[in-house]
């Protein structure tokens, strides 16, 4: 994954993404032993993240603006 | 809260053998999942790990998993994490020794005859200026003469300078980087052969990589060079790539626990307690805490 963002010549922030999908699964297969509840567990976790990240950044950008 | 454990799940992690299961999952992430017939969770571990190392691997150039000891831990914070990811690893403590032997310098002539793809750029110093040229690919052929007074490498070059067929004579000049360093390109630096209506304080010489084979270079430590030139050519992309691998490290710690002592929060479809089984388990906790004396005598007030 990380190969083909290179390839595609995208924004750092962007190779974020795979990796918060990995963290997510990996840290959810690790909790849990049934595939479905591990699935349903690492998209809330990924979404978490993402949400956060998302939000931090909006903070970051509102304080930047006319800098 | 405590949770009711279904008892139509088995266990698979009691069933084999725990020490078993750990070393595999330690060497190669999932292998101890396995191992016990997870495969779901196996799957996960063994595409999720190691396409987040060696993806990692992939975007640094090859040069960022390494063990260079740390003068006062013995080993390097990013290494410590790296080689938690098991086998893709542990070759870098047999790389650095190989490194640092004696015989892994630079080299100036060669043993035997050199054929390689080569890319790079042509570079032309003249007595006021210097210019570079745009990408150079083809391949290079390379000998070093021993029969004179002084070995003497010479060759030739043939390829394509901005998609145009060149073919260039090689001699006066060669240095070939050592041959176990990180990375899997060799940078090679070789004069071009002067021509009879060239300036007299002009040269020109070639720049660029070849092919280092994947044993020399798989986790070999670099260069303090080579880390500058990854740096400039990579920018954050280079910490990136470090950070994945390290990630890729950790997250394998979780995999390794898992298969020694199986998922932290039970199967996922455990009932939660009821009402009166709470009322139960807590009841009795309550009823101690307010038989329970003071341990401190209540104080007078004056």
């Amino acid at each position: 994954m990380p190969v083909l963002l290179a390839a595609a010549d995208l924004h750092v922030s962007f190779y974020l993404l795979p990796l918060a999908a990995v963290i997510s699964l990996v840290y959810s297969a690790s909790r849990y032993e049934l595939p479905e509840k591990i699935l349903i567990r690492a998209t809330k976790l990924f979404a978490q993240i993402i949400g956060f990240m998302a939000v931090v950044f909006a903070v970051l950008w509102f304080f930047s603006l006319g800098i | 809260m405590t949770v009711e454990s279904s008892p139509v799940h088995r266990k698979p992690w009691e069933e084999k053998n725990a020490v078993v299961s750990g070393v595999l999952a330690y060497l190669i992430p999932g292998a101890g999942h396995f191992y016990q017939g997870r495969w779901f969770k196996g799957l996960i571990y063994f595409v999720c790990i190691l396409g987040t190392f060696f993806g990692g691997m992939k975007l640094g150039e090859g040069a960022v998993v390494y063990h260079l000891p740390n003068n006062r831990f013995g080993i390097s914070l990013n290494y410590l994490a790296q080689v938690c990811v098991g086998l893709p690893a542990l070759p870098a403590v047999y790389q650095t020794r190989r490194a640092k032997s004696l015989q892994n310098r630079d080299l100036d002539q060669l043993s035997a005859p050199l054929t390689a793809p080569f890319q790079g750029k042509l570079i032309t110093k003249g007595p006021a200026d210097r210019s570079e040229t745009n990408e150079l690919v083809g391949q290079i052929e390379l000998v070093t003469d021993l029969d004179g007074s002084f070995p003497e490498t010479h060759g030739k070059f043939t390829g394509t300078l901005d998609g145009e067929p060149i073919e260039l004579e090689l001699n006066g000049g060669f240095r070939l980087e050592r041959p176990v360093s990180a990375g899997f390109q060799r940078t090679l630096i070789c004069a071009v052969a002067r021509t009879a209506n060239q300036h007299p304080h002009e040269s020109q010489v070639l720049r660029g990589y070849i092919p280092r084979p994947i044993v020399d270079g798989y986790c070999a430590p670099p260069e303090p060079g080579q880390l500058q030139d990854l740096h400039g050519r990579l920018g954050k992309f280079y910490d990136l790539a470090i950070a994945f691998t390290m990630i890729a490290g950790l997250l394998n710690v979780l995999a390794v626990w898992d298969a020694i002592e199986g998922p932290a929060y039970g199967f996922g479809d455990e009932l939660p307690p009821t009402a009166s089984e709470t009322e139960a388990v807590t009841a009795p906790a309550t009823k101690a805490t307010a038989e329970t004396p003071s341990a401190t005598p209540p104080q007078t007030i004056r």
